[in-house]
């Protein structure tokens, strides 16, 4: 490696990594803006045109109020538990493939940081980390309804990584590779000369198991137990307040980016646009610069709508009870998981290849 | 350059190490364990065992020591135990002890200067590690499930209060 490649590098991550932290205002806007509309009220309208400066004032509330450590607390893992949710949560970024390559400077870019050859395992291994901030947050708190949610919160999380992991098994068999890359590479053109060649046509069950499991995963509504404001008043950051406090909310919407990255490269097809090849796009604007910008735009896009899901889904449906979570999981999501990666493996033998 | 990330990588795991047997407080060796299975992926990594790194964090980081913290939570370990030990429980120990030095020691010492052969069979990580534990290793990894299955049970029926029926 050269300095450059050095340079390029550290460069790709700073420029992806701070372009993707900016989902965290844009998601605070819609999601109230969503939950407004959902229950036929205003929402913010106050703050700039359509109240589009209300993240802005949130974000400005949040660094200029008051960072208590309460009494009694224990400081160190106190302190660090938000970070210990956030770190994974931007690292995680690293692996997922956003569009194929552009050209600056007389050298070929690949627009994903990091491309490894076990990208998929990387993704689940780091974003299983995420469950320490959250653990040690509530446990340090010294609060019976932090620790709670601490404990709620890591159960959720085992419970769930099981059921993603099966659902991810059954992609890495149908595309033969750990790579996220590889895997949105081979999803281009048709499939049957009618639908899009996506992993979703392979793989309808896995997708849903998928889906599901994300939300657990990702602390969301209905399975949102480790906050659940009803009952334990904020859960696993009941103590926490003003930065710390935005900390872990910036963390759980990375990872809800993330997530949503992952369904689009693993299920839908990554970068690439439905029935057109990137050969044909490629001919027809005769830039790869212009392609590689409508490739990131077909990713943003494609995210964004599973973004727009979980919001939807937040503000209409009811939270889980934790036994029926768990049930969920290990009484139906796992065995089917299990099952389809059975029956993926004989249509595959049967069929030959995919 | 190599040299010096891996000694510091070292230097970290060994450090993370000594935080777990000597922490007063159990969820801070909890969290020094962690720690330390991080400096063991990366220095897998250094050896470009990508694979073995990942599934070291998935495995050991993302679920088993969650489950250790989880225990130690639901317990209340906020006093250090006092320092009483029997004798018996020293002799022991120490048994375990000297038997895992010498292993250790057997192991080191039949496999210094053989690093450079992990370079070049790791690369092709996850083909080769499937490979072998599907053809090669095929035996012992089915016997090991099975043990597990049967550790898995035989907690199960000890952990049930006594007289009830399994359903």
């Amino acid at each position: 490696m050269t300095v450059l490649d050095f340079i390029i590098a550290g460069l790709k991550a700073i420029v992806i990594l701070v372009a993707v932290i900016q989902v965290v205002p844009v998601m605070i806007y819609v999601e109230r803006k969503v939950a407004a509309l959902i229950q036929d009220r205003p929402g913010p309208n106050r703050v700039g045109p359509f109240g589009l400066l209300q993240p802005v004032a949130d974000a400005l509330k949040f660094l200029l109020k008051e960072d208590p450590i309460p009494l009694y607390t224990h400081r160190l893992l106190y302190t660090l538990a938000p970070f210990l949710s956030l770190i994974p949560a931007c690292l995680v970024i690293a692996a997922l493939p956003i569009a194929d390559k552009a050209i600056l400077f007389g050298k070929e870019i690949t627009i994903q940081i990091s491309d490894l050859d076990v990208s998929l395992i990387y993704v689940l291994a780091i974003g299983s980390l995420g469950v320490y901030g959250i653990l040690f947050g509530g446990w340090a708190s010294n609060n019976k309804y932090s620790l709670i949610g601490a404990l709620r919160s890591a159960s959720q999380m085992v419970s769930y990584e099981l059921p993603l992991g099966l659902a991810a098994v059954g992609a890495v068999m149908v595309f033969g590779t750990f790579s996220l890359r590889e895997m949105v590479l081979q999803q281009e053109g048709t499939l049957l000369g009618v639908l899009p060649n996506w992993g979703i046509f392979y793989q309808p069950i896995g997708f849903l198991i998928f889906l599901v499991a994300s939300f657990a995963e990702t602390n969301r509504l209905p399975f949102d137990l480790p906050e659940s404001e009803a009952e334990l008043v904020a859960g696993f950051h009941t103590e926490y307040g003003s930065m710390k406090f935005a900390t872990f909310f910036m963390a759980e919407y990375m990872n809800l980016a993330t997530m949503s990255g992952l369904m689009t490269v693993i299920y839908f097809g990554g970068w690439h646009l439905p029935w057109v090849t990137d050969a044909q796009l490629l001919e027809l604007l005769g830039s790869q610069n212009l392609l590689c910008l409508i490739q990131v735009g077909t990713y943003i896009f494609k995210v964004s709508v599973f973004m727009f899901l979980y919001v939807l889904i937040r503000w209409t449906l009811p939270r889980f009870r934790f036994d029926q979570l768990l049930t969920l999981s290990w009484g139906s999501l796992i065995p089917i998981g299990l099952l389809n990666i059975v029956v993926s493996a004989i249509l595959m033998y049967v069929l030959g290849g995919k | 350059m190599k040299e010096a990330v891996f000694t510091f990588f070292s230097l970290f795991t060994l450090l993370t190490a000594a935080g777990v047997v000597l922490s007063r407080n159990v969820i801070y060796s909890a969290f020094n364990l962690v720690l330390c299975f991080f400096g063991l992926a990366t220095l897998y990594l250094l050896w470009g065992a990508t694979f073995i790194s990942m599934v070291q964090i998935l495995i050991y980081a993302g679920a088993i020591v969650v489950l250790f913290v989880f225990v130690v939570m639901l317990l209340n370990f906020e006093k250090p135990n006092e320092r009483k030990t029997r004798l018996p429980i020293i002799l022991l120990s120490s048994a375990g002890v000297w038997t895992f030095a010498l292993i250790l020691l057997r192991v080191l010492s039949k496999s210094v200067g053989e690093i450079p052969v992990l370079e070049t069979t790791a690369r092709a990580s996850v083909r080769t590690v499937s490979k072998l534990l599907f053809s090669q290793y095929l035996w012992p990894f089915e016997v090991l499930t099975v043990f597990l299955l049967a550790l898995i049970v035989g907690i199960f029926v000890l952990a049930r209060p006594e007289g009830e029926e399994v359903k």
